[in-house]
């Protein structure tokens, strides 16, 4: 691994003049590093300057009655294992349990996996389906946008120079449901995944496709199909039907287009499902 | 830039290592500075777990981590893992199940096993043991001397 030196700040102003002293291809940002090390590693990055998170006061979890505010450097493990979380927003309890195994989870962060924006990332279709924001800090202050608007392509977001991930923030509780195909079950990235989610406050649903390139993605023609609270047979097939033609379904080292699409239909028919029957389900 | 000194308590006792660089992973300040060699280097990318230490009591893998990033914690290796009354029904449940064939996964899997029971105590099943070892490879395939180790870990926890 080529050498840098490591930089510990003790505060959020210190972090972001710590970034700002590098050209932005110069620094790399280190919150659990489960993912930087190996870019690091494989000299995909090969940075002067590491700037750690550790010290910074980020490893949050907040509900507000059924809004969530995760801190960005909030292991992964300590949000799975937060007690409210499988009841309320059963698809992001799934899909980090689905991130490597345990020990890589206690080290690994939410900020990181949305940061690192990796298109096979299980977190970001289901901050898609959970219409997620984040509340971003840098130079200029701080502002707060949508996960979809944050991901912009594999490997890309649209955070700015010196700016960094602070927190998370899911607005309501959501039946909802995560599901993935791998080649094998444990510590392995998905082929493909789907993520389903209910709004009780906007009586509608939100499907997102994971493991596809360049980023996971919202399918609204799946969503729009499946119409009400409790969709009938023939909906659902529609809306199975509507997802496994979406372009993001293609062949790539990881799998072929036709297993994808498949496969996507009978996770989302499934994903479906569990949403409705989950308790606090709709209808 | 000089690197900071690395203040650590390694199995009870405390280090304080000079000229540690920032890109240094704990495994191999482990193994190479502190010639503590019973944690193995498998796969280093985190996909083997045969390095799994803990620190502060949670496991994490020391080959995705950077020395650093545990200055002030403590830590403890296979070497030390007896000493702990859970830890040492963990080895005792290894070595009862005859569960190694070469030896090279099983102080990840003492490590990982240790750490599931000491931090989720006795409320886990023996499956979700099992499925909470899923990150730990033994190349040998010996999983089913492993698992009836985890079951007998499990059993000697709960007595």
């Amino acid at each position: 691994m080529p050498p840098f030196d490591l930089v510990t700040p003790r505060s959020v102003e210190e972090a972001i003049a710590a970034l700002r002293a590098f050209p932005p291809d110069e620094v790399a940002v280190l919150a659990g590093g489960t993912d930087l090390l190996l870019d690091l590693e494989g000299e995909r990055a090969d940075p002067r300057a590491v700037v750690s998170l550790r010290k910074l006061p980020w490893r949050t979890l907040d509900w507000n009655l059924g809004a969530l505010t995760v801190g960005s450097t909030l292991s992964l493990r300590a949000l799975e294992t937060d007690p409210e979380l499988p009841n309320r927003l059963p698809a992001l309890h799934d899909a980090v349990r689905a991130i490597g195994g345990i020990a890589l989870r206690n080290r690994a962060t939410v900020g990181g996996n949305l940061g690192r924006s990796a298109p096979a990332s299980d977190l970001i279709p289901v901050l898609l389906v959970l219409d997620a924001e984040v509340d971003l800090v840098g130079p200029d202050g701080e502002r707060r946008m949508s996960v979809d608007r944050f991901v912009l392509g594999s490997r890309r977001t649209a955070l700015g120079r010196a700016e960094l991930i602070r927190s998370i923030r899911i607005p309501e509780a959501r039946p909802s449901a995560y599901l993935w195909q791998r080649v094998r079950p444990a510590n392995d990235i998905s082929q493909v995944a789907v993520a389903v989610a209910f709004s009780p406050a906007h009586r509608s649903w939100r499907v997102a496709l994971g493991g596809v390139p360049p980023r996971p993605t919202r399918v609204p023609e799946a969503e729009a199909a499946l119409a009400g609270a409790r969709p009938s047979a023939s909906a659902l097939a529609d809306a199975g039907a509507r997802l496994a033609r979406h372009e993001a379904l293609v062949t790539d080292r990881r799998a072929t287009d036709e297993y994808r699409r498949t496969v996507a239909s009978v996770l989302f028919a499934r994903a479906v499902r569990a949403t409705i029957v989950r308790e606090g389900g709709p209808g | 830039m000089t690197s900071p000194r690395l203040a650590v308590t390694v199995n009870g006792r405390p280090y304080f290592l000079d000229g540690v660089p920032g890109e240094e992973r704990l495994l191999d300040t482990l193994r190479w500075r502190l010639g503590l060699k019973g944690t193995k280097e498998g796969c280093r990318t985190g996909g083997c777990g045969a390095c799994t230490v803990l620190v502060g009591g949670a496991s994490v893998l020391s080959c995705l981590t950077f020395s650093h990033e545990v200055d002030g914690e403590e830590v403890t290796t296979i070497e030390a893992v007896g000493a702990d009354p859970i830890g040492r029904h963990v080895q005792e449940a290894f070595r009862s199940a005859g569960a190694l064939q070469c030896g090279y996964c099983t102080p990840g899997f003492v490590m990982a096993l240790t750490a599931r029971l000491k931090v989720d105590g006795r409320a886990v099943p023996v499956e979700g043991l099992l499925e909470g070892l899923g990150e730990n490879l033994c190349r040998c395939t010996g999983y089913a001397a492993i698992a009836r180790a985890v079951a007998e870990a499990h059993r000697r926890v709960n007595e």
